[in-house]
């Protein structure tokens, strides 16, 4: 062989190589786009995820493609096969994927026209991964479960339910109806309600009969006694005795003149993990905050009773007297790196079922802690918040009657041993004395009383949601999350000069 | 201006020539070509392609989630119109500026360190009465081989207002609690917090330029002392001019990397822009815009922004390099 044809075949092999390289790793994705979309966002990854949670998610996730490659092995004749999708919200905790795998497999077992495979992305890769799906044509049948937040990204992607839901006969009056509400917008039925969590104000006890304050009111009606008087729980009486609550290291509140806001050792309030909409919504109530109907024509419109919310929010923590913790105090480990309420240096939270998530320290130090009703807003209305998880079907969906028909079996059936996993609350209001039994054996102390005020908050939706969609809603809100961040960071803010800016950022951002 | 840089490379020869060579120099050619031709189909495919696909996409109105069979809209010159306008890049003052501004901010801080540190490092490296000098030299670029996300969490745990060891240590030397800075958790003290972390990365810088100061001829520094050149009138009319080179390099790199400034916010800050928008550096902002916002068209145009804004400045800088940098045997003042 001539020198000339030696080098030209140990190219030719060598670029054969590189070729077979490239194919392969098309391949594996085409195959395992879990775990490959994880490998190529790790970078990203490393900077927010628990190493040992990734590690375990990773394990897990193994796993779980050989059990659904082994499911898809046994597939028996013609099956229909619906891919479900979890990672845009929870479900990818290993316990939980093995429950997910179980009901997966009690599905299957159920009947025999339909094979549901089971999808795992981790969250912080779940986004590309689905986009990359949708983008390709093979995007999942069943999306969940994930919330509105988590769900806006793919505003125009879900199917319209109502007609599946006619034709199949589906029950919906097990739910409340203004649940069912809850889940109609202008995509028409996109979902149906699976897991609620009702909002309450969390409050500890021993931090009012130190003070000597009567406690929250339990019933939503009912009236707060303040100073001897029956007065309405209204955001204004929240203020006042938030301000009572509000204590510095020499132990005077902020109501004192010689209160120094820099040493607050205990505040009186916390938006416990509340984003800026939802601030707004709690306090001004429900609101889109844009209007227009196609894009160029979009304009922010953020409600004035949203700008009167987040005055107040800036003036509970940099007002003359304080009684919410500002940024860098909340983010301090002594107020519990960024979860106040649970380190037990804020007498007061507003937040949602899901926060008994994450009151473990709260217990363990043996501080009981409490529920009372939502406030009275400004115009005489209560504007709870219910944040809500369900499960969508993507409207490419080549199946849609057999992916309703997994949708409904999971928000039922399935609902029985998915619920306790992700720690939600039931939407079917039959089957909340279970959840609140096992709530009730993590916090022993709190009273039956106290759990009843999350069922009397389902009576209190946020219609539109704090987190319903807006054009180019993920931008917008992250720019919502930028503008709390300035607040609660930022001393000697020209308040009405950034709500202007952000309301002139917003309607740029719409119109991307 | 860059003709310097091309002296000594071989020219490409045209159609024309290459019939003129020498059947050998042909064959040579080939055999070249076909060498480097795996080199070369992974550079048109994974680099020239997606610069020319994000110059298409900057004229389209395009979104990830956009299905692959999908016919994307024209948009002309509008995703450049848009951004042109967008408030989240130019505006200049008020609480949440401009991610430029955000980028030049920092850079006026980073950039004068970056340069002066390592050059100052490299000169006390240079010294003859330095002993141990190779023990310091291998210290001070050690930490740069180490991955620099491990040494950004490092720095991330060093830094934290509460439990990092340098607040801890500026407790003992007794700074108030409530003076303590809150470094990367607060808008005040973020971009020193960066900059603090950059530092460790600048044995690289430091060992380029301490072989610029090796490479000035000691007979130039000897007729300085004959001439009663002080130390200072010796750096600036003797060092300076021969390591101008070395510096002007060394800032060309510097400005690219500020412009670039990216992975330490995305890490530190998890690429929120946390706090208050402080860090939404441009480069994290067209990041988002792309992946997080899944805008490709937006984010391909501000793609081609940075890249003009980096040529626009880079052409600057090399413009005003005849004004201070000194080719030695070049004929350049």
């Amino acid at each position: 062989m001539s020198k000339t044809r030696y080098l030209a075949l140990v190219l030719a092999l060598l670029l054969g190589l590189f070729l077979v390289a490239c194919g392969s790793s098309d391949s594996d994705s085409a195959d395992e786009p879990a775990s490959t979309s994880e490998e190529a966002e790790a970078p990203a990854e490393e900077a927010a995820a628990d190493e040992e949670m990734a590690a375990d998610e990773e394990a897990a996730m193994e796993e779980d493609t050989a059990a659904s490659e082994d499911m898809a092995d046994e597939a028996m004749g013609d099956r229909v096969q619906i891919r479900w999708f979890v990672g845009l919200g929870t479900g990818t905790d290993p316990v939980q994927i093995e429950i997910q795998e179980e009901v997966v497999a009690d599905f299957n077992a159920s009947q025999d026209n339909i094979e549901l495979v089971l999808e795992v992305v981790p969250f912080d890769a779940a986004k590309d991964t689905l986009s990359t799906q949708i983008a390709s044509g093979s995007g999942p049948d069943i999306i969940g479960p994930v919330g509105w937040g988590g769900s806006n990204a793919y505003f125009g992607q879900y199917l319209d339910l109502a007609p599946y839901i006619e034709a199949s006969g589906f029950d919906t009056s097990i739910f409340d109806p203004e649940l069912i509400k809850f889940y109609q917008t202008e995509e028409g039925q996109v979902g149906l309600p699976f897991a609620v969590f009702p909002g309450a104000m969390y409050y500890v006890p021993a931090m009012f009969d130190e003070v000597g304050l009567a406690y929250p009111p339990q019933v939503y009606g009912e009236k707060y006694e303040l100073d001897g008087e029956m007065v309405d729980w209204t955001w204004d009486v929240v203020t006042e005795i938030a301000r009572r609550l509000t204590i510095d290291a020499n132990g005077y509140t902020a109501l004192d003149e010689e209160f120094d806001p820099e040493q607050i050792v205990q505040v009186g309030y916390e938006p416990q993990w509340q984003g800026i909409s939802s601030i707004g919504t709690f306090y001004g109530g429900p609101s889109y905050y844009y209007t227009g109907e196609a894009q160029g024509e979009y304009e922010a419109a953020i409600p004035e009773e949203w700008i009167e919310a987040w005055r107040w929010y800036y003036d509970g923590m940099y007002g003359d007297q304080p009684f919410i913790a500002t940024g860098p105090l909340a983010g301090a480990p002594e107020f519990g790196n960024g979860n106040p309420f649970n380190s037990g240096k804020a007498a007061m939270g507003l937040t949602q079922t899901w926060y008994t998530c994450c009151l473990g320290d709260l217990r363990d130090a043996g501080v009981e802690f409490q529920m009372g009703i939502q406030p009275i807003s400004a115009d005489g209305e209560t504007h709870g918040r219910i944040d809500a998880d369900t499960f969508r079907v993507w409207k490419g969906t080549q199946h849609p009657q057999e992916a309703f028909d997994v949708l409904a079996y999971l928000i039922t059936t399935g609902g029985d041993k998915l619920l306790p996993t992700y720690g939600a609350m039931p939407a079917i209001a039959e089957k909340t004395d279970a959840f609140f039994e096992a709530k009730g054996a993590d916090y022993p102390s709190v009273t039956p009383e106290s759990w009843d005020v999350f069922i009397q908050g389902l009576a209190y939706p946020d219609i539109p949601s704090a987190e319903s969609y807006t054009p180019n809603w993920v931008e917008g809100f992250a720019r919502l999350e930028t503008f709390k961040g300035l607040l609660a960071n930022t001393p000697d803010l020209d308040f009405d000069a950034e709500v202007q800016k952000l309301s002139d950022d917003l309607t740029v951002i719409f119109n991307k | 201006m860059f003709e310097e840089l091309n002296k000594g490379l071989p020219s490409i020869p045209s159609l024309g020539s290459y019939r003129r060579l020498s059947p050998i120099k042909k064959h040579e050619m080939r055999q070249g070509l076909l060498f480097i031709s795996p080199w070369l189909l992974g550079f048109v495919l994974f680099t020239v392609l997606p610069i020319i696909a994000s110059l298409i996409f900057s004229f389209l109105d395009l979104s990830i989630t956009d299905g692959i069979l999908s016919t994307p809209q024209w948009a002309g010159l509008d995703n450049y119109i848009q951004m042109f306008q967008d408030p989240q890049i130019w505006t200049a003052s008020g609480g949440t500026i401009g991610s430029i501004w955000i980028t030049i901010r920092f850079g006026l801080i980073a950039l004068p360190v970056g340069i002066l540190l390592p050059l100052g490092i490299a000169i006390l490296m240079n010294s003859p009465y330095l002993k141990g000098s190779m023990f310091f030299r291998s210290a001070y670029y050690m930490p740069y081989i180490v991955p620099f996300v491990a040494a950004i969490f490092l720095w991330g745990g060093m830094l934290n207002p509460e439990t990092g060891w340098i607040n801890r240590g500026l407790l003992w030397l007794g700074l108030p609690r409530d003076m303590l800075p809150g470094w990367a958790n607060d808008i005040n003290w973020v971009y020193p917090a960066y900059v603090i972390m950059g530092i460790w990365g600048i044995g690289n810088a430091m060992l380029i330029m301490l072989a610029g100061l090796q490479g000035v001829p000691t007979e130039l520094y000897d007729a300085a002392k004959v001439d009663g050149a002080n130390i200072w009138h010796t750096f600036r009319n003797v060092t300076f001019p021969m390591i101008s080179p070395v510096l002007f390099y060394n800032l060309v790199l510097g400005v690219v990397g500020i412009f670039q400034f990216f992975l330490v916010p995305l890490v530190v800050n998890n690429g929120t822009g946390r706090p208050g928008g402080a860090t939404m550096f441009f480069n994290l902002y067209l990041y988002k815009t792309f992946f997080t916002f899944q805008n490709m068209s937006y984010g391909s145009a501000m793609a081609w922004l940075l890249f003009a804004m980096i040529m626009i400045v880079t052409v600057f800088l090399f413009g005003t390099a005849r004004y201070w940098v000194y080719y030695a045997g070049e004929g350049r003042s």
